[in-house]
């Protein structure tokens, strides 16, 4: 036991990762332990005596021949020959099997230890045994040499052999990254990654396309690669705009370079930008710099006095707007200098801004070029129906966009509002809300002089109460009616619709809103999550009306068990179900 | 000399004069190379052969091989990628862009 720790302790403290040989020993060793009284009755017993099986074969002189009779009966009346022979399986149990079942324990146990020499199995040199010494392959051990070759010759058949079914982890990565799983990428998708894996090597783009240097940013905002170094790359003179997707690598000087060296900037997009302090702002107020279009996501160090400072200096070009996770700045009342000094804007969006609230959002009403409004306040903010029925019947009707996110007290009164006075909207979110009624949605949707929407995002629309999961008589949320009319006045033209978490629509509803003959012609995205009551047949009904469909998302879908899905459909989230694809079945391994 | 269109391959020329003749399905999983290869209207639809006057014989090789090799997997499921040398990858991914694929 002594030597036993103190080689693992060895192995561990070298960080020698040798499973193979603590194996070997280990076995060898435990074999040594339960030998000692044997080794007591045969105290000269040397090593080479049992150095191989053919060796045991050939003629002997009878001394020995006993003792290892003696030796064999002593095993067949052992617990380990017992345990040995319970692991065969029981159909045999005859003498000969006993004798030679009795025969390879007592070789095992004859097995020279560490220290002891021994006779090569293979090319017979002798040798002295070590810990690492390799069993062969008729149970004796190798010497060095043919302990390399053995081991040489295991490690050429490492394939690992693939089990039928396909990584449901690895599948349904590669679903959310939007590739469905067969055929090849395309070669531009290839290439970048490539390039992005070798971004390190890489001094100057040439002259990329600024589409492709923007799918390049974004690879390498995901793996969040963009650094000093490689910002370098996406620095250009001539271009307009910038998009970078994760600048938490970059310091206050690197934004400082970008706005230097990219003097004709009109569209600074920026996200996660941490280190941005008051005087990159102040920077762009002395150039003057004509930027049209300012989308930044946490500059949480630039001060209420240096944001209003910068409407008020280049607030007049603004054409659109867009914060995100502001929570030391940014408040009422420089929310309302924004709204004065900014009076072309044509987008805004303000989402997760910790200083602003109800009070902020009159001055909205006054924005009279604004046709895209997105809205969303911390989920503690206390929200009111009233401010947002203002905005609504004043810019209502130029909006082409509305999405108004946890207004969870926001009433029908809204959807009311929206109904009268929106003419022009493509996109509609409204999301968790559990205020609005099905009635209220049905008649949202009925006779609205709205054109059909090409963009539904009604997730989480629902009755949130634990105490009764089925929600109350009359339907809170989008439930089957407010579905029916939504599929009605848009399904012509919706192309994006997400109706997770909507629980209450029912079966009914699925199986009138996707009937045979009933198609959606343009309808690419469609997230049912959490409406349970999705079985096989109905996921097949989705498929038949939808033949644009390329993404199915189902998560919490658990009826679904077995579909056959279309060729470019990435079905998303199922569990354990079977897949078909055009012939190809594909089980899922979890 | 001009080559019947309706020929099974085509012949993709780079700019230094290097030839690949490849079935015509391949080549027409790019829009660049499909619109002018099906079309009698433009030179390259009566011969069969398309010029890519940017990109050298090492950059078309591997486009060719790439669209063999996207004809070779297209009804398989899980494709690994095709193995591009990163040498390439910048200049192929001009490539990439400018054939549409």
């Amino acid at each position: 036991m002594e030597l036993r720790s103190a080689l693992t302790d060895y192995l561990a403290s070298n960080n020698i990762s040798a499973q193979q040989i603590r194996d070997d020993w280990d076995r060898r060793q435990a074999e040594a332990q339960r030998q000692p009284d044997q080794t007591e009755q045969e105290p000269s017993n040397p090593p080479e005596e049992s150095r191989s099986p053919s060796v045991l074969e050939s003629p002997e002189d009878p001394v020995k021949k006993r003792k290892r009779q003696q030796a064999i009966a002593k095993i067949k009346n052992s617990k380990e020959f017992a345990k040995r022979k319970a692991r065969f399986s029981g159909d045999y149990d005859d003498e000969e099997d006993d004798d030679f079942l009795a025969l390879k324990i007592h070789e095992e146990k004859n097995r020279p230890q560490p220290g002891q020499l021994a006779n090569c199995e293979i090319c017979d040199k002798r040798f002295t045994v070590t810990p690492y010494s390799k069993a062969g392959p008729n149970g004796g051990l190798l010497c060095v040499d043919c302990s390399k070759k053995q081991k040489a010759d295991e490690k050429k058949p490492p394939a690992k052999k693939r089990a039928p079914g396909i990584g449901r982890r690895q599948n349904q990565a590669n679903l959310l990254d939007g590739l469905t799983p067969h055929g090849t990428q395309s070669l531009l998708e290839t290439c970048i990654k490539k390039v992005a894996d070798y971004i390190h090597d890489i001094e100057d783009f040439g002259d990329l396309p600024p589409s492709l240097l923007l799918r390049l940013g974004q690879i390498l905002s995901r793996r969040r690669a963009v650094t000093s170094r490689t910002l370098d790359l996406f620095l250009r003179p001539q271009y307009t705009s910038i998009d970078l997707f994760d600048c938490a690598k970059l310091g206050t000087d690197d934004y400082h370079k970008i706005l230097a060296s990219m003097p004709r900037l009109t569209r600074v997009n920026l996200r996660f930008t941490t280190p941005m302090k008051d005087q990159i702002f102040h920077y762009m107020m002395e150039r003057d710099m004509e930027i049209k279009d300012l989308h930044l996501d946490g500059p949480n160090l630039v001060t209420d006095a240096c944001w209003r400072q910068l409407f008020i200096k280049l607030g007049h070009r603004f054409l659109s707007v867009k914060l995100w996770n502001l929570d030391s700045a940014f408040d009422n009342e420089t929310a309302r200098v924004m709204f004065l000094q900014c009076p072309n804007l044509q987008r805004l969006k303000l989402k997760f801004l910790h200083k602003i609230d109800n009070d902020m959002l009159e001055g909205i009403s006054t924005l009279k070029s604004l046709q895209h409004l997105s809205l969303r306040f911390l989920d503690e903010t206390e929200t009111k129906t009233e401010p947002l029925l203002q905005i609504m019947s004043s810019i209502g009707p130029q909006l082409e966009t509305l999405s108004l996110e946890e207004f969870q007290s926001a009433d029908d009164r809204l959807l009311q509002h929206i109904h009268d006075h929106c003419r022009r909207l493509t996109k509609l979110r409204l999301t968790l809300n559990s205020t609005f009624t099905d009635k209220g949605l049905a008649a949202f949707f009925t006779g609205w002089s709205n054109p059909a929407l090409t963009y539904v995002d009604l997730n989480s629309l629902r009755d949130v109460d634990m105490t009764n999961p089925d929600g109350p008589e009359e339907p809170i949320g989008l439930a089957s009616e407010g579905f029916v009319a939504l599929m009605e006045h848009s399904g012509s033209k919706v192309q994006h619709l997400n109706i997770a978490s909507c629980r209450h629509v029912s079966y009914k509803a699925f199986e009138q809103v996707f009937a045979e003959g009933k198609i959606y012609p343009n309808l690419k995205y469609l997230d049912i999550s959490f409406s349970t009551v999705v079985d096989d047949y109905l996921a097949q009904c989705i498929f038949r009306c939808c033949p644009a469909l390329q993404r199915l998302i189902v998560f919490a879908c658990f009826k679904i068990r077995d579909v056959h899905i279309p060729r470019e459909v990435a079905l998303i989230g199922t569990v354990g179900a079977t897949i078909k694809i055009d012939g190809i079945t594909q089980t899922e391994t979890i | 000399m001009a080559q019947p269109t309706d020929s099974e391959f085509v012949t993709i020329v780079s700019d230094d004069g290097f030839e690949f003749i490849i079935p015509r399905s391949t080549a027409y999983v790019s829009e660049t190379l499909r619109i002018p290869l099906s079309s009698t209207n433009y030179p390259e639809g009566r011969d069969g052969k398309f010029v890519l006057k940017d990109f050298s014989g090492v950059i078309v090789e591997k486009i060719c091989e790439y669209l063999c090799y996207n004809e070779k997997h297209k009804d398989q499921v899980n494709v690994p990628d095709m193995d591009i040398p990163p040498e390439l990858c910048l200049e192929l991914l001009m490539a990439a862009d400018f054939l549409n694929t």
